[in-house]
């Protein structure tokens, strides 16, 4: 994946570095992804494009326009190959939309969109679904296993609260881990379903933060877990990711609630998780485990 | 002996050359002229002026002033660009209403045309590259009451109509 900073994606378009950030604010695209030190990284691929669909086109608009139904290709293609059952041209279809941005992206634009879509058309008890589901949460694992070693002094604690793979809540939760753990975040995902000998994982690895994810699970099964890691911890920054309709009443635990789209949550929960880190005794919550009960 | 009417004579005949006409480049969206009206090279068309748009080209007596509000629609009557001033005078975002029909903005309005589909016509010939502008009244499409000249003329590249509101 080749990425342009904005003098490189202005020249490639011909305009001024003003002018690419004044389509991002009004058309949203190109959008670009940001370094560490928080400047703009756009994908050579989505600039490629928009040149392209500039170069004929009658105004900013409908090359925008194209474009973007240029780079919708690769999730028509990967839904198409999962309705045919063909993991491979998946798989295909997946490292073509990789050409083009970066994994974050990828998963998030093409992988998880296309498996709303496949769930959307068939409803998640039909048996696309059920294979879609499984190779969406395979490649999404396999993609953890490449990543390299975290760099950062940061531990999140992810209990699973999703049914099985064939929750449609499993696929966020596995991208979850895969962004938090590209972030650099040292990521331990565990079911809400394990209780006991908890304190033996968590001295192993120390957790800054802890998210409960999904909402297949009942509240006391999440509150039993979340109280057994208080117990073995002391009290953390706790976060709360797609727990569907009980949202209204987490607000009132102290948890955090991140955003449902696995890229805006990692990156909530990396800084929740950095601050708790630089200051251990400001920010930890003084959430009881019985109040995330009442309400997670 | 020839007779005078089979004398050889000149005849006056129409012009098989085509007259000249001026054309001019305008930015898609604000209308504003490239800096002293050069042809701008194919991979620069952005206008440099607002960055909102492309610079296309049409006949002067056709070409939107600066400011003017204009739309441009290609041959299937889909909308392809839509000024800043056509955003506020029918108060839509241009976003919107790319790639609609030109009938979801604007409706004949003349009950003394020949038929509704002057207009449907007229943006038609011009996006096929008929030279000549030419005119039909309009209505914004939620408003009764309101008539507007419409001015339809030619434009491009790519060859397109170009709609601006009189």
């Amino acid at each position: 994946m080749r990425y342009l900073k904005t003098s490189e994606a202005a020249a490639l378009l011909n305009v001024s570095p003003n002018t690419l950030r004044a389509w991002e604010r009004r058309f949203g695209f190109p959008r670009p992804q940001r370094s560490p030190g928080r400047h703009r990284l756009y994908t050579h691929g989505e600039i490629a494009a928009l040149r392209d669909a500039l170069l004929d086109g009658l105004s900013i608009s409908s090359a925008v326009s194209r474009a973007r139904e240029g780079l919708g290709a690769d999730t028509n293609a990967l839904v198409g190959a999962l309705n045919a059952f063909d993991s491979s041209r998946a798989d295909a279809a997946l490292e073509g939309a990789l050409a083009l941005r970066s994994l974050d992206r990828a998963v998030q634009e093409v992988l998880l969109t296309a498996l709303d879509e496949v769930a959307r058309r068939h409803g998640t008890d039909s048996v696309q679904w059920a294979f879609s589901a499984r190779w969406g949460n395979s490649w999404l694992r396999r993609a953890q296993r490449l990543v390299s070693p975290s760099i950062q002094s940061v531990s999140v604690v992810l209990g699973d609260a999703s049914r099985d793979d064939l929750d449609p809540d499993a696929a966020y939760i596995r991208s979850l881990e895969l962004l938090l753990a590209r972030s650099g975040a040292t990521v331990l995902g565990l079911s809400v379903r394990g209780v006991s000998n908890m304190s033996e994982a968590l001295a192993a690895h120390r957790p800054d933060a802890v998210v409960i994810a999904g909402g297949a699970l009942a509240d006391d099964a999440v509150a039993r877990w979340a109280y057994a890691v208080r117990l073995a911890t002391g009290p953390l920054p706790v976060a709360v990711f797609r727990r569907g309709s009980q949202r209204q009443r987490v607000r009132t635990t102290g948890a955090a609630i991140l955003p449902s789209t696995p890229g805006e949550a990692a990156r909530h929960l990396m800084e929740m998780a950095s601050h708790a880190v630089s200051n251990p005794s400001t920010t930890r919550t003084s959430t009881t485990p019985r109040l995330l009960a009442d309400g997670a | 002996m020839s007779s005078p009417d089979r004398r050889a004579m000149l005849r006056l005949v129409p012009q098989t050359a085509e007259t000249y006409v001026p054309s001019q480049w305008f930015c898609g969206h604000c209308g504003s002229p490239p800096p002293n009206n050069e042809t701008p090279a194919p991979p620069a068309r952005v206008c440099g002026d607002c960055g909102l748009g492309l610079l296309l080209e049409a006949r002067a007596d056709a070409a939107p002033r600066p400011n003017d509000p204009f739309l441009i629609v290609d041959g299937s009557l889909h909308v392809c660009a839509l000024s800043g001033e056509s955003e506020k005078l029918l108060a839509v975002a241009e976003t919107d209403v790319i790639n609609r029909p030109v009938t979801e903005l604007l409706t004949p309005a003349d009950a003394e045309a020949a038929g509704a589909e002057s207009l449907a016509a007229a943006i038609m010939w011009a996006a096929r590259g008929e030279d000549e502008p030419s005119r039909v009244m309009v209505r914004p499409a939620n408003v009764f009451g309101v008539r507007m000249p419409l001015r339809v003329g030619a434009c491009g590249p790519p060859r397109a109509a170009l709609l601006v509101l009189e």
